[in-house]
């Protein structure tokens, strides 16, 4: 994939991700739904060539903290780390099959589960609803669909 | 090498964390970011609006319905109105008991708003609503519903603010109780999408099912007199020194279509 090529598509992700996060779901449905912009952008992490990978997950963790109201840097600290256990196994995951690459996105989106919650723990406590341990799973419910669908916008 | 490239933006992160949640230095980045983000909003919405458009294109009721709207609007409004005005009333009754006591009627601007989409957040309860800076909103402001409070305005660009729900745990809100004018302060449950507590009112205190709890006016952030809900649940903790009350809001949070913005004249 091409620089540019590569950056056009995180755009299109970026902007995908933004509005399906921003679309307004039943309380529960809203708790258990996927991260968005993590499962988005590890198909970009997964297809793209470009270094300037951690500066990516920054800027989008960003943008989503900003969209959602949530503490700065909340959702950036989740994707960067994230980002980085998607970049080390990332060989694996671009041969593997779909099964092990839910697999793969369960384990992601449950590193993004545990630093979201740690960081909303020590600046406010714990309150939240414990529903939200199921987004992992729905993420790799969801993954093939997510996959399948940038594959298409990909070209 | 690798890994330098991996912290570097670990450590902006935290310091960016630090930084939002023990000051305000970044709001203004934040509100300018959110500003060149809203286009997000609208998108989201447009479904609504082109069903919204095919519905009323070519309707020979076009004119009722945008009548039934404005008529829906002021109906709302007026009904918000109304519960600071019964408020009144029982106080006023409560008051000339006692002495002869002369009550002025808060005088309070009120902008409807429409409700553009409930929550995207998994950790914070909250709504979109389109009136932003542009209609005079600014943060803090009190937010009701046609049956009581919805919560407070925290985020505001030029087309749209977000409100935070009063049944999120992070809100706290000075209330009275109307019966007796016991205060306290509410919280939201995390794990009861529809309740709330009331802290801070003491053991021996007369608090029954039902009384009801309205918006109690101490601090200058919150107009008093406004319901926020109905007890319903006390327990008394043998080991604290407060009572656990939980409250059940008066307005529901699910139904919210139209919202009033409620602002000081002054404001």
């Amino acid at each position: 994939m091409t620089k540019n090529s590569s950056l056009l598509l995180l755009t299109k992700i970026t902007i995908i991700a933004l509005i399906v996060g921003a679309i307004s779901l039943p309380t529960i449905l809203e708790i258990v739904s996927p991260f968005w912009m993590l499962i988005f952008f590890i198909y970009w992490v997964i297809y793209t060539d470009t270094k300037a990978i951690y500066l990516f997950a920054l800027i989008l963790g960003l943008l989503t903290d900003i969209l959602q109201g949530s503490i700065l840097g909340q959702n950036a600290l989740a994707l960067l780390i994230s980002s980085a256990f998607i970049f080390n196994v990332k060989k694996s995951f671009y041969v593997s099959n779909l099964t092990t690459q839910q697999v793969y996105v369960f384990f992601a989106s449950l590193i993004y589960l545990i630093a979201l919650i740690l960081t909303h723990i020590a600046i406010q406590g714990f309150n939240f609803s414990w529903l939200i341990i199921l987004s992992p799973f729905t993420a790799s419910i969801i993954w093939p669909v997510v996959r399948l669908f940038l594959a298409k916008l990909k070209h | 090498m690798r890994l330098f490239k991996l912290l570097v933006p670990i450590l902006i992160s935290i310091i960016l964390i630090v930084l939002d949640a023990r000051f305000s230095y970044l709001d203004s980045f934040k509100r300018f970011t959110l500003t060149l983000l809203s286009p997000i909003y609208f998108v989201v919405d447009l479904p609504s609006h082109v069903v919204d458009w095919v519905n009323d294109q070519g309707s020979e009721k076009a004119q009722l319905v945008s009548e039934n709207k404005y008529l829906e609007g002021k109906t709302i409004e007026l009904k918000a109105r109304l519960q600071t005005y019964n408020n009144l009333v029982l106080e006023n009754q409560k008051l000339t008991q006692l002495l002869d006591a002369t009550y002025t009627i808060p005088e309070h601007q009120i902008t409807l708003a429409h409700v553009k989409s409930i929550s995207q957040s998994r950790l914070k309860k909250q709504i979109i609503i389109n009136k932003g800076s542009k209609d005079g909103v600014r943060n803090t402001q009190l937010i009701v519903g046609s049956d009581g409070v919805v919560g407070q305005v925290t985020q505001v660009t030029p087309l749209y603010s977000t409100v935070q729900l009063i049944t999120d745990p992070t809100q706290h809100m000075p209330v009275k109780n109307v019966r007796n004018g016991i205060r306290g302060v509410t919280k939201g449950l995390a794990t009861n999408e529809r309740g709330m507590i009331v802290k801070f009112i003491p053991l021996d205190s007369d608090v029954k099912l039902g009384d009801i709890f309205v918006t109690s006016g101490i601090g200058t952030t919150y107009p008093p007199g406004y319901l926020v809900g109905k007890v319903s649940k006390i327990d008394k903790p043998p080991n604290e020194a407060f009572l656990t009350i939980t409250l059940k809001p008066m307005q529901n949070m699910d139904k919210l279509e139209f919202i009033l913005i409620i602002s000081q004249k002054n404001d």
